[in-house]
């Protein structure tokens, strides 16, 4: 279904219509596809986490569609659906970091310094409504907030070659080396309603294909504040790259 | 234009800040790593535990005025220092406060030449520790003679004990107005599972139990005997009752139970007489019965018969069997150690055995050579 949307936006595209100047009054109709590239991110990188040793971005799809009405020349409003996926995997070393393992009923919390592998993947519903500023025919941008419904979220992971203080650092201490793994998930932990403020531009490549840019960048914690166990706030930071076709 | 490079300068931007590893953070842990006294006075070496450390002298040192020095977490800090002379004829207290000075550890160090053990064990006596039992002997005047041991604080992390009798070694009533020691073969749920590790006996003996170990190597974490003995055991005896658990099952293949049709679960019971030698200061799961193990001087255990099921309440009393001769002079040195076991399946090391198998034991006593020739 993606992939076909896609090859249809890309023909589309290539149908090359004379485009008028600008619909001043109207509304203007654009259909999108790109990559987010990014992640979920604590800022800054706090103490406990030692060293970044492995980022996978993942590939991450977006499908949107955004009218624009233009009160002149220049200004406009913008208001866009988009269906898209965040994630990203990362492996880490961390020091005396906040860890809960949690499997059905059983719990354990503590405190853990070894690695740690983190896999991040929400599939959302964002909808910006920024402010457009339009230079000429070929280039506009547009500022404004965003709300991102989670339709689906995960946070897990697994924690390997180190060891766990139970409770606090002056806890037992729980070795886990070799093969032994020790799997968490905070999936229910996160947010369902995420916000933000996205910043994009626009390139108008032919009469009515463009080329997007946009960044999206998260002004809230990824977790529920209930959330005590990873003890510093993460958000989500994402680069989209994608074209689309304005009607 | 340049909002695209405007767009990639802020992502990269991004991209440095989160790339900026910051500076490693004090060490939050206080741990006494390793702790001497001076090496002619210590029988054994220190016992270190995560908040007690334990020095067997030899017979006859003064204990009014030791200095032991401690090796601790870098950066942590001792009060009293490192080095203070202090009297040991209690157990004294030490404060480690690690290095980023959030954490305050408080550890029991205890000096025990052990010369009066107690031979008769009635399991009245339990601290509730971390939510599970522990159960500990007195003498006469009340002072602790020994702590037993138990995989209890293994099973803490199961999160499978939400009440102390829930957990694999517990108190219960012995029928007589008193109390003795329950074992119970319990699942460890998935934590265990996870592990390859999904039950538990329960179990309980002299010697101390290594959580770090546990759940990598867990025939290492329990490490049986520790003090020195002087006398010459010949019997021990006691009372016990044993229901084994409905079903049998032991791990396959994939680390997952499996029901063995047919076989019942047994419980065991034995005791092991080992000289101490320095690769061998402590026995452990892997070499306790082993029959090749130079260091086991005499054994005593359950016979076969006696593993099985009871009709109820049932009195035993089993010999020790010397393979070696004792050597007097190592035996007032201290050079040997002892240690009882118990459990409430047999292959229960080996995570076989039957949900539920249940042991109960009382009036444990070790019948001595003095014993008989007082």
């Amino acid at each position: 279904m993606k992939t076909q949307l896609f090859i249809t936006a890309a023909l589309c595209a290539l149908a090359v219509h004379a485009q008028s100047e600008a619909p001043v009054g109207k509304f203007q109709y654009e259909i999108n596809a790109g990559l987010n590239i990014g992640g979920a991110s604590p800022l800054p990188l706090p103490a406990q986490i030692r060293k970044i040793e492995s980022f996978n971005p993942d590939l991450n799809l977006s499908l949107g569609v955004k009218a624009s009405r233009y009160f002149d020349e220049h200004w406009g409003l913008g208001v866009a659906l988009r269906f898209e996926n965040k994630g990203m995997a990362t492996g880490a070393k961390v020091k005396d970091y906040g860890m809960e393992i949690i499997q059905d009923d059983s719990r354990v919390s503590g405190r853990w310094t070894g690695q740690v592998h983190t896999e991040y993947h929400s599939r959302q519903l964002s909808i910006p409504v920024t402010a457009v500023y339009r230079f000429n025919k070929r280039w506009q941008i547009d500022f404004g907030p965003y709300i991102a419904i989670a339709m689906k979220n995960e946070f897990q992971g697994y924690v390997h070659n180190g060891y766990l203080r139970e409770g606090d650092p002056t806890g037992e201490k729980a070795v886990f080396e070799g093969d032994a793994r020790a799997p968490y998930d905070f999936s229910d932990e996160l947010r369902t309603v995420q916000w933000g403020l996205q910043l994009g531009a626009r390139w108008m490549a032919m009469n009515h294909l463009s080329v997007n840019a946009n960044l999206t960048w998260g002004l809230n914690d990824i977790f529920k504040s209930s959330f005590k166990t990873i003890t510093f706030d993460m958000y989500p930071i994402y680069l989209n790259l994608g074209f689309g076709y304005v009607f | 234009m340049n909002l695209t490079h405007t767009s990639a300068a802020l992502l990269l931007c991004t991209v440095l800040q989160c790339g900026c590893i910051k500076q490693e953070p004090l060490n939050a842990e206080c741990d006494i790593l390793s702790a001497n006294l001076s090496d002619d006075l210590l029988n054994r070496a220190p016992d270190i535990r995560n908040d007690k450390v334990i020095f067997v002298i030899r017979p006859g040192v003064d204990v009014t005025k030791l200095a032991p020095t401690f090796v601790l977490t870098p950066g942590a800090t001792i009060e009293p220092p490192s080095g203070t002379e202090r009297d040991f004829s209690t157990p004294q207290t030490y404060v480690v406060t690690s290095e980023n000075g959030e954490w305050h550890k408080t550890y029991t160090v205890e000096v025990d030449d052990n010369a009066n053990l107690t031979l008769n064990y009635n399991f009245d006596k339990a601290n509730l520790v971390n939510g599970y039992y522990q159960f500990y002997e007195t003498d006469a005047e009340g002072n602790v003679t020994l702590t037993w041991a138990s995989a209890n604080p293994a099973f803490v992390l199961t999160g499978q004990g939400k009440t102390p009798e829930d957990f694999p070694t517990y108190m219960a009533d012995n029928g007589q107005g008193s109390h003795c020691v329950a074992l119970t073969t319990r699942s460890t749920g998935a934590f265990g599972a996870m592990f390859k590790k999904p039950i538990a006996a329960g179990n309980i003996f002299i010697g101390r139990f290594d959580t770090g170990i546990a759940t990598t190597k867990p025939l290492e974490g329990t490490q049986f005997g520790g003090k020195p003995f002087y006398d010459i055991p010949l019997y021990l005896q006691g009372r016990y009752r044993y229901t084994p658990g409905e079903v049998y099952q032991e791990l396959n293949d994939k680390g997952k139970l499996e029901d063995v049709p047919g076989m019942v679960d047994e419980c065991n019971l034995y005791s092991v007489l080992y000289e101490v030698t320095p690769e061998m200061e402590w026995l452990d799961g892997t070499n306790v019965l082993s029959e090749d193990n130079p260091n086991i001087v005499a054994v005593a255990q359950f016979t076969p018969e006696m593993r099985q099921a009871t009709d109820g309440w049932t009195d035993f009393k089993i010999s020790y069997k010397y393979r070696k001769e004792l050597d007097p002079q190592k035996l007032l040195e201290g050079k040997y150690s002892i240690t009882i076991v118990a459990s409430s399946s047999v292959n229960g090391d080996y995570f076989a055995g039957a949900i539920g198998s249940t042991m109960e034991v009382d009036l444990l006593q070790m019948l001595c050579l003095s014993d008989y020739v007082k």
